[in-house]
This record gives C-alpha cells, sequence and structure tokens, in this order.
C-alpha cells in the first residue's frame, strides 16, 4: 500500500486490458462457439451415433449377462493372459467381494467404460507415439499438446463437450481418453526412441525395410515400455470415471459423486475400493502378460 | 534508501493499527461461497457490505451444500452459510439448532425457492396442450433421451443431492417408465446444466427438474409444469421425499426454505453484522436480473454483486443504517 505512494501507478497495478474489451472478447468466444454448436451439432451427433449404439450395447452385455458367465470369462481371460494362479484367484475374490457388497451391476458399467476407453486409447495412441518416435519434429509439435491435455482441469473441457455432444457415455469416454491417452503416447514414443542403435545398425545391415525394423526389432524391443504405457493408460482410465460421472455416465463413480455429496464416508470407500480391486486386477493381468511377451528379455517392468 | 524503507515499515505500521481498529467490533468473517450462482453473489454482497459497510475482515470459502453444513456443524467453520436450502439438510440442521451449534438467521429469498419440471419455453409455445406434466409424458418423442432416441428422458437432478430422490419418486409415481421414458442421471449440476445448454441451441426437446432463482432460468426461458394436484406435505415428508419409498403418489414440489445459517460463536462475536443479516431479504424476480445480468455480460460473482449495489440501491439501503449506507456507497 504505502510503498505505492513513492511509485508510479504503472508499476504498482497491473496495466491489465480493461473490463469491457475482456468480456467482449469472451462473449465473442461463447458466440462462435454457440454458433458452431447450432450449424454442426447434428452432424456430429450423426458421425458419434455408431460410437453411442457401441458403448451402449456392451454395457448391456455386461449388465445383463448372467453374473457367473461374466466373472466365468473374466477369470478365463486374466487366466489365459498371465497364466498365474495367484492373480487369477486374486481375481475371483475380488469379483465375489464386490458382488457381496451389491456394487455388481454398477462394477459392470464403469468395466465396461474402461474397457472401451483403454481400447480407444491404444489404438490412438500407439500410432501417434510411433510417429513421434520417427521425427523429431512431430516430436516437438505433439509433446506441448499432450502437457495441455494432462495439466488442463478436466472440468474446462467438459463444458464445450457436454455443449456438443450432450450429456452420457460418449462425452463421458471423450473426456476420459482426452486424459487417459498422453501416457500411452509418451511412452511409446519413448520406448521406441531407446531401441539400442547398434542393434538398428545391424538390423540396416541385414537388409530389414523400415517396417520390418518397426515390426520386428523396434516394437518388440520397446515392448516392455509399451506394456508400461498401457498400464498407466488403465489406471488414469479408472481415475477418471469419477469426473466423467459428473456428465452422466453412470457406475461406480455416480455413487462415488453422492457419497461425496452426502458425507457418506463408507458408500464412498466401498465403492472407491472396487475401483481399486478393478484397476489391480488389470494391472497384474497386463503386466503379466507383457512379460510373458518379453520372456526373451531381460528387462522386466514394474 | 533507508529513508524509504523506514517510511514504508511506519506507514504499513499505520495502516495495520488503524485497520485493527476498525475491525475490531466485527473481526474476521468467513463466508461460503456456494458453486451456484444466486449464493455466489449473495455471498459477495454481503462480503462487500460487511468488509466497507461494517468494517468486518472476510474471507470466502467455497462450498457445496452438503460439505459445507457438514463442516458448519462439525468444526463451526465457515461462519456464515448466506445461501443455505435447508430442506436437503432439515434433520440434522434442527438437531445443530436444538444444541445450540447453528443458528437459523433470516430467510434470504423472500418468496423461498422454486422447483420442478421444466420444459424449454419454445416447445410449451409450439405444444400448447402440454401444460403438465402428465400433458408432457403423453409425448415421449419431444423429449428424446441422450443416449437412446427411442425412449423419452426424464433429467434427474444432480447426484446425492436431495431432489433427486423426489424426483424418482415422482417418476415412480407417473408411471413414467409405462410412458416410453428414462430417467436420466446428470452427474453433476454441470451436467444438469450443460444437457439443457445443448438443447435450447440444438432447439430439441428437454424436461426434467430445475429450480429459481438460477442463472440458466435468466438464460434460457424456460416454463414450469404443473403436477395437477396441490403439494401435500404430509406425504412429502412420509414418502416423496424418502428413498426407495414403496408407494409414492403424485405430489408437487414444496416452496423451499432458503434461509441464512451462521455459526453460534459468530452469533456472538459479530453482533453489528447479525443486525444485517436478520433483515436482509431479495426476492427471486431481482436475483434472476441479477444473474441475467451477470450471464449476458459474462460477469463474475464479484461483477454481478456490485451491479446489484449499484442498480438496487433501493431495496439494499433497506437493510443498513444510513450512515452504513453511505459508507458502501463510497466504497462502490
Amino acid at each position: 500500500m504505502a510503498i505505492c505512494t513513492f511509485l508510479p501507478e504503472l508499476l504498482c497495478k497491473f496495466p491489465a486490458i480493461d473490463d469491457g474489451t475482456i468480456r467482449m472478447a469472451r462473449k465473442s468466444v461463447d458466440d462462435g462457439f454457440k454458433g458452431f454448436v447450432r450449424s454442426y451439432g447434428d452432424a456430429i451427433d450423426a458421425v458419434v451415433q455408431p460410437l453411442q449404439w457401441f458403448l451402449n450395447y456392451l454395457e448391456r452385455a455386461f449388465v445383463s449377462s448372467p453374473w457367473i458367465l461374466v466373472l466365468i470369462i473374466m477369470i478365463a481371460i486374466v487366466y489365459v493372459g498371465s497364466r498365474h494362479v495367484k492373480i487369477t484367484i486374486g481375481t475371483a475374490l475380488s469379483m465375489l467381494a464386490i458382488g457381496l457388497v451389491g456394487l455388481w451391476n454398477d462394477t459392470m458399467v464403469t468395466l465396461a467404460m474402461v474397457t472401451v476407453c483403454t481400447l480407444i486409447s491404444i489404438v490412438i495412441g500407439i500410432p501417434i507415439g510411433i510417429l513421434m518416435a520417427r521425427s523429431d519434429r512431430v516430436q516437438a509439435f505433439v509433446n506441448p499438446i499432450l502437457d495441455v491435455m494432462q495439466t488442463m482441469p478436466s472440468f474446462v473441457y467438459l463444458i464445450p463437450v457436454v455443449m456438443i455432444f450432450g450429456i452420457g457415455k460418449v462425452p463421458g469416454l471423450i473426456a476420459v481418453v482426452i486424459y487417459a491417452v498422453p501416457p500411452m503416447i509418451r511412452l511409446t514414443n519413448l520406448g521406441i526412441r531407446l531401441v539400442d542403435k547398434e542393434v538398428l545398425e545391424a538390423a540396416d545391415a541385414f537388409g530389414s525395410s523400415a517396417w520390418q525394423k518397426l515390426k520386428n526389432v523396434q516394437m518388440p524391443l520397446a515392448l516392455p515400455t509399451i506394456m508400461a504405457g498401457i498400464n498407466q493408460t488403465i489406471m488414469m482410465s479408472l481415475a477418471m470415471v469419477v469426473v466423467a460421472s459428473m456428465i452422466g455416465v453412470g457406475g461406480l463413480g455416480k455413487n462415488v459423486l453422492q457419497a461425496i455429496a452426502n458425507q457418506f464416508f463408507t458408500v464412498g470407500f466401498l465403492n472407491g475400493f472396487a475401483l481399486v480391486g478393478i484397476a489391480i486386477i488389470f494391472d497384474r493381468t497386463s503386466q503379466a502378460f507383457g512379460r510373458r511377451l518379453q520372456k526373451h528379455s531381460e528387462v522386466i517392468h514394474g | 534508501m533507508k529513508k524509504l524503507l523506514a517510511s514504508t515499515f511506519l506507514a504499513v505500521g499505520l495502516y495495520a493499527v488503524a485497520g485493527a481498529a476498525q475491525a475490531a467490533e466485527c473481526g474476521e468473517v468467513s463466508i461460503a461461497e456456494m458453486n451456484w450462482a444466486s449464493a455466489g453473489v449473495a455471498a459477495h454482497v454481503d462480503k462487500f457490505i460487511l468488509e466497507n459497510g461494517y468494517g468486518c475482515t472476510v474471507e470466502l470459502v467455497t462450498g457445496d451444500t452438503m460439505p459445507t453444513f457438514a463442516s458448519m456443524n462439525e468444526k463451526a467453520q465457515p461462519d456464515m452459510a448466506p445461501e443455505l436450502w435447508v430442506n436437503a439438510v432439515r434433520t440434522p440442521l434442527d438437531a445443530a439448532i436444538k444444541e445450540g451449534r447453528l443458528i437459523q438467521a433470516a430467510p434470504l429469498l423472500s418468496e423461498g425457492g422454486v422447483e420442478g419440471w421444466w420444459i424449454p419455453k419454445f416447445l410449451a409455445d409450439a405444444h400448447p396442450e402440454i401444460k403438465t406434466v402428465q400433458d408432457a409424458l403423453k409425448h415421449p418423442d419431444l423429449f428424446p433421451a441422450p443416449e437412446d432416441a427411442s425412449k423419452g428422458a426424464i433429467h434427474n437432478c444432480p447426484s446425492g443431492w436431495n431432489c433427486q430422490v423426489s424426483t424418482a419418486n415422482l417418476f415412480k409415481a407417473l408411471d413414467a417408465e409405462k410412458a416410453g421414458f428414462e430417467l436420466v442421471d446428470t452427474g453433476s449440476a454441470a451436467g444438469l446444466d450443460g444437457s439443457i445448454a445443448n438443447a435450447f441451441e440444438k432447439k430439441t426437446g428437454w424436461l426434467g427438474y430445475y429450480w429459481a432463482p438460477t442463472a440458466i432460468l435468466g438464460k434460457y426461458e424456460m416454463t414450469r409444469l404443473s403436477f395437477g394436484v396441490d403439494h401435500d406435505k404430509k406425504e412429502w415428508d412420509a414418502c416423496s421425499a424418502v428413498p426407495d419409498c414403496p408407494n409414492p403418489k403424485v405430489n408437487s414440489y414444496p416452496v423451499s426454505d432458503v434461509y441464512t445459517v451462521v455459526t453460534k460463536s459468530f452469533a456472538e462475536k459479530a453482533g453489528v453484522a447479525m443486525d444485517y443479516i436478520k433483515v436482509r431479504k431479495w426476492d427471486n424476480g431481482t436475483v434472476n436480473k441479477v444473474l441475467a445480468w451477470m450471464d449476458q455480460n459474462q460477469g463474475t460473482n464479484e461483477d454481478a454483486a456490485k451491479h446489484f449495489l449499484q442498480e438496487f440501491p433501493e431495496m439494499w439501503t433497506q437493510w443498513v443504517s444510513p450512515e452504513v449506507a453511505e459508507k458502501v456507497k463510497a466504497a462502490l
């Protein structure tokens, strides 16, 4: 306060653009965005409709199949993936515990959502990661975008996403993928870049094409890192499911939100632990699967 | 340089002493700034008047009905919630008042809050035959569900709010599922608002729970549908507002009591401010006007509070003594 009496005002009070101008700018951006929604809303809806059907279909499949069937399929997948009796038994026990406390249906809804989010993140993430690894220029361009995706508070892009897509599973999926895809891209890129130069020279010496090099040398050697990326993507999808509930995605996240709003301590923890349970099942299975894929190498992640 | 520093310290010291003398009669007050617009503006109006008119030091704490209430009840922090919809916390609040922890000061909204099921006005104009909720339920095609356009949708209120229970019970009572409707969970206030904005931008139908005074209703014109019956308080308390009530009947929403609630310690330490809080109240029309201005001008809660103090002096000067009013006007 007092020091400002000796200084010119310019140095004391930051010369901000005046409120009126900022307000005008905000208004015009908002109106522009609304205009965009008005003119392209229906077209965008038509494009994402198949995704909506697929999500609805998958959720119905998970929820309305008899629980015993879902459990058997899940245990089979876990066993085939991990070939690990302990993990399989753990999966069976945690799923039974989830069912016992009455969260089976909610867990199925969340499981369907996370499965789709993870698959989409992998499908989008791996090609972009490969492109980044092949070119420094692409890497320099994509990296800042990934930084924004990971640090921008999710509530900020929930607003436009809801404006465009309404509420429900599709906008939820988009919000989750925005958050969950960066680690997939980053770790794919890193894994390929870390492949030993000498190995690549050897591959060149044997006359491999670029595609052969990628498929037979770089990808297999980058696999531990890529598996870590898939793992991170799954974890982030699960973490984001609660936020996605804020725009009408059902499942465990919805219960967590209700528990938060009502200060239901126990309900919150039960649903939270159900999420943790799914996360650990996904994690251990994918890790064990990754290790089996890399029997040839000594690099073992996690 | 030394001289400059010395005089700075002296000035800062004097300023602090003066400030302390001013704040002695009121002290530090923490006010909950709830996360919906009308309550946020009310919090800023209180802050401005208490700081400039009564010399309090006000700190705003972001909040939401349940967490803020729990914190006031258990920890006596924050000191005051300007706009608390007490129906949501009726039982624990009554207990807290009885045990002398909290004080229900005065109604903030003179007419109370209005809740109900609303449809966009453009739809009501296009279909004048829709006057009641029952009429709307005859047209599931007008209100397509966000995830499955073959069904109609009734948008429920955000997860964990009290209205979620009553809306679900009314949905059941009206047999809306048979009429081809589903109850859509919007998840959060942002989800609910977004679904309305989305419907208006695309000019599709929308049917669901909403309440006034709110910025959304200032921005998008909506029509409230009647339930065709009067509010039956006994039925409401016994069943409509009770989770998993086995056999709900059709009922109208009550007019919500919206009160300022303060902690006991605040009432003791800030007597001057209590006098102000006991008399201040505004009506939904004014609040909707202020919120509509806020929305048009993309203003913050603070901007809207200042706008209210500038534009509606005949209202707020009634709440305070002429001297205080002068101080507040001087600060604007």
